[in-house]
């Protein structure tokens, strides 16, 4: 019993990057999740974690097949893994529901993407959004544009669907320090100004600001 | 965001258990917990306090926080204070309801805890709603709330952002580059 | 939980809009008064008291916003659009005065809406129409949250009414916020139930089996 669930190995990754312990990597996925649930645009997917966390998981629901029944740490355990998968699917979700929101654009731009950069959406979200676009198109067609015109039967969806508003507001923790972020002003009378944003700090201000301050960690959204 | 997921997270929060059950230490995912012994305060989250009271193996300690004449301050300080005064947990609002329903018996004078911890709640949220009146009145940029808690953000954030959503739009509407006029 | 069986598409807001949703659609088949400044040949048929096959130049007629914006062309004047009585300067002014005594509903109900599509047409009131538009918003915020924030249990069919559809789904938006921490407080969001397609599935079913 007691060998079946030591202590969760180490995930070392599997580049330059450096070792993560299962406590900070489940932490990771926690802000992973707030960020998406609060951002007003699709967030690089972070595949890597969500990788590790399965790996975690599956290496634990492996070890616990081997405890027997009513063992109150493999029930401590289970519970433990509940709730992970729950952040875990909950945060999936959150993508897929923005995905199916603005799908037009979060094509467009991984059709645009540069050679090399990584992609926003992970092999699975991205055959999932080509799939929903094909879907709608064909939904369409079948229910109404085939019975137009034939110079309208086209729609470009492009337009048709709006894109992410940058500019919503969002509310925000500030995990590192950071100097002279400009507020633009909202009116005509007003003037920009900048502001600092201390660690533990917390505002409410426009995401587009911000924007590369979440990608980076240094904000997390609430 | 629903408030059961602002609950899930107050879940996390740690808070001391008296166990009267023996168990090695734990190796979580999340991180370790214990040993247990008979008698001897160990801090665990929340949710696993939860259970193992409900199991009986357990008496939870309360927060520091969570006594009659620490509110009673707090609640003063905050009825003065114009902004949001500082709160002794993130979490308070969700720690008092988790414990009071599932743990009143170790907590002394339950009833008159969740009635002072009511009462912070409404004279904060009151403040939550002049502020976001004043913050689109007045056509604010940019705002501080420190000591805001995630709970009290939820209870308005959709509302408060979509006004502010609808706001921009309405203010932006005249200027060069917004008339994406759709042509279809 | 916030999970819905299906999530609605939310209207554009502003000079945007989305093609896909519901309130925009509607939106688009609100009439707008207009005079048309080229003749329209084989267009007749959209004039309904006339029984002509063309519609000439300087006929003054109602059509549909989403009509008035594809005939409309800003290079050559094909169409002029007046703006409905509700943006011009005598309301403007009501509005100016106090924006909480207007009923936006009977008014609209898209007022905003409206507003924001009408500064498509080139006209020498659209800066004033943007102006009052976005100040009404500002000067009814403060009803539109207190309304939202009522007891879920009061009738609020009164507060409701005067606000245009925009309003009203800000204050659905804030009723729903303040309905899912009672629902927390109470202890009742710890409680699984059936999801809404479910149910409505078996209603289905039993309504087929009576039918």
């Amino acid at each position: 019993m007691s060998d079946a669930l030591s202590e969760a190995s180490d995930l070392s990754g599997d580049d330059s990057q450096d070792v993560m312990t299962p406590t900070e990597l489940i932490a990771k996925l926690e802000e992973a999740w707030l960020n998406e649930k609060f951002s007003p645009e699709l967030l690089k997917n972070k595949s890597e974690i969500v990788e590790c966390v399965m790996e975690q998981l599956t290496h634990m629901e492996e070890n616990l097949q081997r405890v027997r029944k009513g063992d109150v740490k493999a029930s401590i355990h289970r519970m433990e893994i509940d709730r992970i998968r729950f952040v875990l699917s909950s945060y999936l979700r959150s993508r897929l529901q923005k995905i199916e929101k603005f799908f037009p654009h979060v094509l467009e731009k991984e059709k645009s993407r540069a050679e090399g950069d990584p992609s926003f959406l992970s092999p699975e979200e991205f055959a999932f959004a080509k799939e929903y676009m094909a879907n709608t198109e064909t939904y369409l067609k079948a229910v109404a544009l085939r019975h137009m015109p034939p110079n309208l039967q086209t729609i470009d969806m492009l337009k048709a669907v709006p894109e992410p508003c940058l500019d919503s507001f969002v509310f925000l923790r500030v995990k590192e320090r950071q100097e002279n972020i400009l507020v633009e002003p909202e009116t005509d009378e007003q003037r920009e100004y900048v502001v600092d944003l201390e660690e533990g700090s917390q505002h409410l201000m426009r995401y587009r600001t911000i924007a590369p301050l979440v990608a980076s960690g240094a904000v997390q959204l609430i | 965001m629903d408030p059961s997921e602002v609950e899930f997270l107050a879940e996390k929060e740690m808070v001391t258990i008296i166990p009267n059950f023996s168990l090695d230490k734990i190796y979580l995912i999340g991180g370790d917990l214990g040993p247990f012994n008979p008698g001897l305060p160990v801090d665990v989250p929340v949710w696993l306090a939860l259970n193992l009271k409900q199991r009986q193996k357990c008496r939870i300690v309360p927060p520091d926080w969570m006594d009659v004449g620490k509110l009673e301050e707090i609640k003063e300080l905050e009825s003065k204070e114009e902004t949001f005064a500082p709160i002794p947990s993130p979490y308070y609002m969700e720690l008092t309801k988790m414990l009071l329903n599932h743990a009143s018996d170790n907590i002394p004078k339950a009833d008159e805890i969740r009635t002072l911890v009511k009462d912070i709640w409404d004279t904060r949220v009151a403040k939550l709603r002049l502020s976001a009146d004043s913050f689109i009145s007045q056509l604010e940029a940019h705002a501080k709330l420190d000591n805001l808690t995630l709970m009290e953000i939820n209870t308005t954030r959709t509302f408060l952002l979509d006004s502010l959503n609808c706001m921009y739009k309405l203010r932006t509407n005249l200027q060069p580059g917004s008339d994406k006029s759709n042509d279809y | 939980m916030e999970t819905q069986s299906y999530t609605p598409v939310p209207p554009g807001v502003g000079m945007e809009e989305n093609f896909l949703s519901l309130d925009d659609i509607l939106l688009s088949h609100e009439r707008l008064p207009c005079r048309t400044e080229s003749a329209f040949p084989r267009l007749g048929f959209l004039e309904k008291s006339a029984d002509t096959r063309d519609i000439p130049e300087g006929t003054k007629m109602e059509m549909p916003l989403w009509l008035a914006k594809g005939l409309y062309e800003r290079k050559r004047r094909t169409l002029s659009v007046d703006p409905p009585k509700t943006y011009r300067q005598g309301w403007r002014t009501v509005l100016g005065a106090d924006p909480n005594v207007v009923d936006l509903h009977k008014m609209g109900p898209y007022f905003y809406g409206m507003g924001s599509q009408l500064l498509h047409f080139d006209s020498p009131e659209n800066a004033e129409i943007a102006q009052t538009v976005l100040q009404t918003f500002i000067g009814r915020f403060r009803r539109t949250m207190d309304a939202s924030q009522n007891a879920l249990d009061a009738d609020t069919s009164a507060l409701v009414a005067p606000l245009d559809a925009l309003e009203r789904a800000l204050f659905r938006a804030g009723q729903a916020g303040l309905a899912a921490y009672q629902r927390w407080e109470g202890g009742a969001s710890g409680r699984i139930e059936a999801s809404g397609l479910v149910v409505n599935y078996r209603k289905r079913k039993l309504g087929e089996l009576q039918a």
